[in-house]
């Protein structure tokens, strides 16, 4: 239940809130992070459109909550694959710290 | 009421979570650093992806060198008015009683232009030559 159906008067003609489309965050996504979730996350967003597009709102809705889960699976694997990339830099940095430091030989 | 603004309550909790790495991005460069994580995509293929280059672009954005930025990834900061508006938005509905929403990123043409654009903005930059291989990370 992310978004309720909420009558909205004079928004030109559209009775509805549409469901989150999760089009920003899919963007984000692309930018900022894993490219294939990003193009996933925005073809979803698409598919929420149309089904908006000629009135079907339970489809866009269930639509919705599909993209969001992906969105979410792409954002938490991504900040694993970042974590897990920024520690593997340290350590293999400090390894080769440690072999020029040994092989230069320190006083 | 409370329901329905949850995902919005997040997104602005993961903003805010967000805002020392702004930190981090003005005080080191991610083109001098080894601090970054380097795009998996560009270190497999050697290729830029459409996402490359928006830390470095991220770094001279807070320095406000915007002109530099561009040159690192065009995308990201031409997204990135959108994607602040859109935070804005997202925001003020926490103490909004109608959820607002912006209008145009519901429509199947937005969404198509958007697809539109990552795809070709990911062939461009690959391109070896002028004027396309300006858009490389």
């Amino acid at each position: 239940m992310e978004q309720q159906p909420v009558p909205q008067p004079g928004n030109g003609g559209q009775p509805v809130v549409p469901p989150k489309n999760w089009l920003v965050e899919s963007i984000l996504v692309t930018i900022f992070c894993c490219l294939p979730f990003g193009i996933v996350g925005i073809i979803n967003a698409s598919k929420v459109n149309s089904a908006l597009a000629v009135g079907n709102y339970d489809e866009a809705l269930r639509l919705s909550k599909e993209a969001g889960k992906w969105t979410k699976i792409g954002f938490f694997v991504g900040l694993a694959l970042i974590v897990i990339s920024v520690i593997l830099q340290f350590v293999v940095g400090v390894a080769i710290f440690r072999r020029n430091s040994g092989s230069f030989g320190m006083p | 009421m409370q329901a329905r603004n949850l995902s919005a309550r997040i997104s602005v909790l993961i903003g805010l979570a967000a805002l020392p790495l702004l930190l981090v991005y003005f005080l080191y460069d991610p083109a001098h650093s080894a601090l970054f994580p380097a795009c998996p995509f560009h270190r497999l293929t050697g290729l830029d992806c459409p996402g490359c280059g928006s830390q470095r672009a991220l770094y001279q954005l807070l320095h406000g060198h915007i002109l530099d930025a561009l040159g690192y990834n065009l995308m990201m900061v031409m997204a990135l008015p959108l994607i602040l508006y859109a935070a804005a938005v997202q925001a003020g509905n926490l103490f909004r009683r109608e959820r607002r929403v912006i209008r145009f990123l519901y429509r199947p043409w937005f969404t198509k232009l958007v697809l539109a654009a990552v795809l070709v903005f990911w062939v461009a930059r690959n391109l070896p030559f002028v004027p396309f291989s300006w858009l490389a990370a």
